[in-house]
């Protein structure tokens, strides 16, 4: 019995996107999950909104610790947010609107303009992170060390968590200004700006909702 | 069904993988981004894994019948552990913690998912590859660094961890606690480098199912081994972030002198623990979020396989297709609000055990919906008795008898009782363990001629079957009466304990360890089949021998590096079109359109 069919009765063969080497114009490629828009940069950016379900999720586990390990016993000394950590928070904002830039600086196709506000961001993110640091330096000057209170710990394991997920934001940026420098031709680079764009929203408002945390959930 | 047919323009064009192939031996098999490299390196550490897991449960059962027998090789590798070949319990704990890892983790989680999912479902949905082939390599290559951090565990000072594969603080916290070097600190930052790995390949899943599907493919198309990867995968990109975030506090707790789950007042070895304040059942809270959905994790991809190959050798389509898709996502959902039930013994209110074993007693429900469908797709079958059927119907025969010490165990009362004995032992075994290792078996069986164009020898893998399903019965059977008595799990040696003497508990621990031993010796029927088919199996250079429906039957074997040779098939139809009415064949692929199938004209619509 012939397990396939034979050429005449084939099927007509359609293309979809492959891999994350599809370089064509959505007008060719006839992604039909996505008739409008490039399917690579729905990919990436779809990638993006899955991934950010995981970190949800790692920071839904630390808050709901932190709210149990709260009414647990009477260990609990809240502690006041360092106020270098507002200023901070303006500047991460800062970089939401610089990373945008940088973003429409890639639809348009200008690599220059692109290099140029994605180093602004990068060198903004650079900022928001020294002034964790501030943070941390102004919570030890205190006396107030990672292991002195629980309210600490989770001060210090919030920040650096999201510390952390904002340090890759800032290797994709550099990424993309090494990429740029080659001056190869980048199939996907729109793809990866795109996605670095939302990641990076993404985390400017999770660190808002962190800094609440921090603040209200005392 | 309307289709619309491609523009010319689109037509023409055909997908070229952009990647060419690789020539040179270490970016073609060790750093391969090729989904199917990666799905049989995935296959190959897991192999490498449930051979040293399986070693461990062997020297358990030795401990256990055997407290003072003396095993010299073993002194001479573990010198502290067995002493002049020796085991001592705290060896026992830490072989017991190591196996329940091994198996967990490097096993069951990777298998099913990052090996057999890897390598099947781009094909299966028609795709050239995972949506993200350098983050599949990677989420690869993280996986192994995870397992050498756990192996290393062996072989540091102070030997594995004794805390179990839950991790249970105060024991797992504080180093103080065991005689223990860094064996728990290994073993954690194993755990937590695999959520990443894991993390990782979830999204590339989901990206992969909801993107690369190939025209004409809709959801409710995909074969329900798609179904299962991509529900797995939504399971764990949810929970691995919570074991994370737990794994994260407890390296903290043991190394910085945090107060998470170590409580105030703590006496160790005569000491005052400089602790305060934290819950050894918050951790448990956080581990259980994520161990419940692991279980599932685990299992479901063993259900899709099943499904999809019970039908193939009915020849039968799969009996309320829809209903067993709902199923999948119900487990799924209904896996995340469970995870009391596993706490049942940790002084939790009496109304929250109520409210969880209620929900815990829901997921009767599907799981009874898929146990009842995979009869009716056999139901009145031409069944064929092919290995893999075997494998299938033998998961069928364990998820059931696994399953029905679960309905015990969800009610606090009896599980208040059961809960620390053999009984549990038992259950989790036969429904999480061997349960989903049979899929395995059956998807290896099924697969084997499509990834290596080479036969598995048939009269082996029966043999191997049925030793295989004998055995594991007779190690896991007996244990449920064990606990009963009850026989406590986790101790190393129980004596003076009248009850269980006047029992025969004794006995029948021999009887469990003998069985044991054969059935390990009888894995190396499936080894030595597995190696010697790969290079000397018949040849199978057939498409589909198995006269299959799914994509993967309409490609060479093996599939090319690019697997569609740079073209995407056209779905017309759904997963399981078998025995048509009129139809030309018993079978209709799923790039058959309606002509193929019927002729001209067309005379029967296609299921859906």
């Amino acid at each position: 019995m012939p397990a396939t069919l034979s050429p005449s009765e084939a099927p007509p063969v359609t293309a979809t996107g492959g891999g994350d080497f599809v370089t064509l114009p959505p007008s060719q490629e006839g992604d039909w999950h996505n008739p409008s828009g490039d399917p690579v940069v729905q990919r990436y950016k779809l990638g993006v909104w899955i991934g950010m379900g995981g970190i949800l999720m790692f920071f839904a586990a630390l808050t709901s610790a932190m709210i149990v390990r709260q009414g647990l016993s009477g260990d609990w000394v809240p502690v006041a947010v360092p106020p270098v950590l507002y200023v901070s928070t303006l500047v991460l904002l800062v970089s939401s609107f610089t990373v945008e830039r940088a973003r429409r600086e890639a639809v348009a196709g200008n690599s220059a303009g692109l290099r140029r506000w994605m180093n602004a961001s990068a060198g903004v993110g650079l900022a928001f992170l020294a002034g964790q640091l501030l943070g941390w330096q102004e919570l030890a000057e205190r006396g107030l060390y990672v292991a002195s209170n629980p309210a600490n710990s989770f001060y210090y394991v919030l920040t650096a968590g999201h510390g952390l997920h904002l340090l890759g934001g800032i290797a994709v940026m550099g990424y993309v200004w090494v990429r740029i420098r080659a001056g190869k031709p980048w199939p996907t680079r729109l793809a990866v700006v795109e996605a670095t764009a939302l990641y990076w929203h993404f985390l400017d408002v999770l660190w808002i909702y962190i800094l609440g945390l921090l603040v209200f959930w005392r | 069904m309307t289709e619309v047919q491609p523009s010319k323009e689109v037509a023409e064009y055909t997908e070229v993988h952009r990647h060419p192939e690789p020539k040179s031996f270490l970016w073609k098999y060790i750093f391969s981004v090729d989904h199917k490299v990666i799905g049989i390196q995935y296959m190959l550490l897991a192999v490498v894994a449930v051979f040293v897991g399986m070693a461990l449960s062997l020297l358990v059962r030795l401990r256990l019948v055997c407290p003072e027998c003396s095993y010299p090789l073993l002194g001479t590798f573990f010198p502290v552990g067995a002493p002049e070949g020796v085991m001592t319990p705290e060896f026992y704990l830490a072989m017991l913690t190591m196996h329940g890892t091994v198996m967990v983790f490097m096993v069951l989680t990777t298998a099913p998912q990052g090996g057999f999912g890897n390598y099947f479902l781009p094909i299966q949905i028609g795709a050239a590859d995972m949506a993200f082939p350098r983050l599949n390599m990677l989420s690869f290559w993280t996986t192994f660094v995870s397992f050498l951090l756990l192996m290393a565990a062996f072989v540091v000072e102070g030997g594995a961890p004794m805390s179990g594969w839950t991790g249970y603080p105060p024991l797992s916290a504080l180093p103080e606690a065991t005689v223990q070097g860094i064996g728990q600190d290994l073993w954690l930052a194993s755990i937590a480098v695999f959520c990443i790995a894991s993390l990782l390949g979830a999204l590339n899943f989901i990206v992969t199912t909801l993107d690369l599907r190939a025209k004409g493919l809709t959801m409710m198309r995909m074969p329900l081994t798609c179904w299962t990867w991509f529900v797995t995968a939504i399971l764990g990109l949810l929970a691995f972030g919570v074991l994370l975030a737990a794994g994260v506090l407890l390296l903290m707790d043991r190394n910085v002198g945090t107060s998470f789950f170590v409580p105030a007042g703590l006496v160790v070895s005569d000491k005052v623990i400089d602790h305060s304040g934290g819950s050894p059942i918050l951790w448990q809270h956080l581990f259980w979020f994520f161990g419940h959905p692991e279980v599932y994790i685990a299992i479901l991809p063993g259900m899709g396989v099943t499904s999809h190959v019970l039908s193939t050798f009915a020849r039968k389509t799969v009996f309320g297709y829809r209903a067993m898709v709902y199923a999948i996502a119900a487990i799924g959902g209904l896996g995340f609000v469970v995870w009391g039930h596993h706490m049942f013994v940790s002084g939790m209110s009496p109304y929250s055990a109520f409210v969880f074993s209620v929900l815990t007693m829901c997921i009767g429900v599907p799981s009874a919906i898929k146990t009842f469908n995979w009869i009716g797709t056999m139901w009145g079958g031409k069944i064929r008795f092919t290995s893999p059927m075997l494998y299938s119907i033998g998961f069928v025969s364990l998820f059931v008898s696994g399953g029905l010490s679960g309905i015990f165990l969800g009610q606090p009362t009896v599980d208040l009782y059961f809960h620390d004995t053999y009984f549990v032992v038992a259950h989790f075994h036969l429904i999480m363990g061997v349960a989903a290792i049979f899929g395995m078996f059956a998807g290896m069986t099924f697969w084997f001629p499509k990834m290596f164009g080479r036969m598995m020898n048939e009269p082996l893998s029966k043999i191997h079957f049925w030793i295989t399903f004998v055995g594991v019965y007779a190690i896991f059977g007996p244990m449920h009466y064990l606990g009963m008595l009850p026989h406590p799990r986790r101790y190393a040696e129980i004596t003076g304990v009248d009850y269980l003497a006047a029992n025969g508990a004794a006995e029948l621990q021999m009887f469990v360890t003998v069985a044991a031993v054969l059935t390990v010796l009888a894995q190396f029927i499936f080894l030595y089949n597995f190696v010697k088919s790969i290079f000397a199996g018949k040849e199978c250079r057939e498409e589909n021998p198995w006269e299959a429906t799914t994509l993967e039957w309409a490609i060479p074997s093996p599939p090319p590096h690019d697997n569609f040779a740079g073209k995407v098939p056209h779905v017309y139809r759904g997963a399981y079109d078998f025995s048509l009415k009129g139809a030309k064949r018993d079978f209709a692929m799923q790039c058959n359109d309606d002509k193929a199938v019927f002729g001209e004209p067309a005379t029967q619509a296609s299921g859906d």
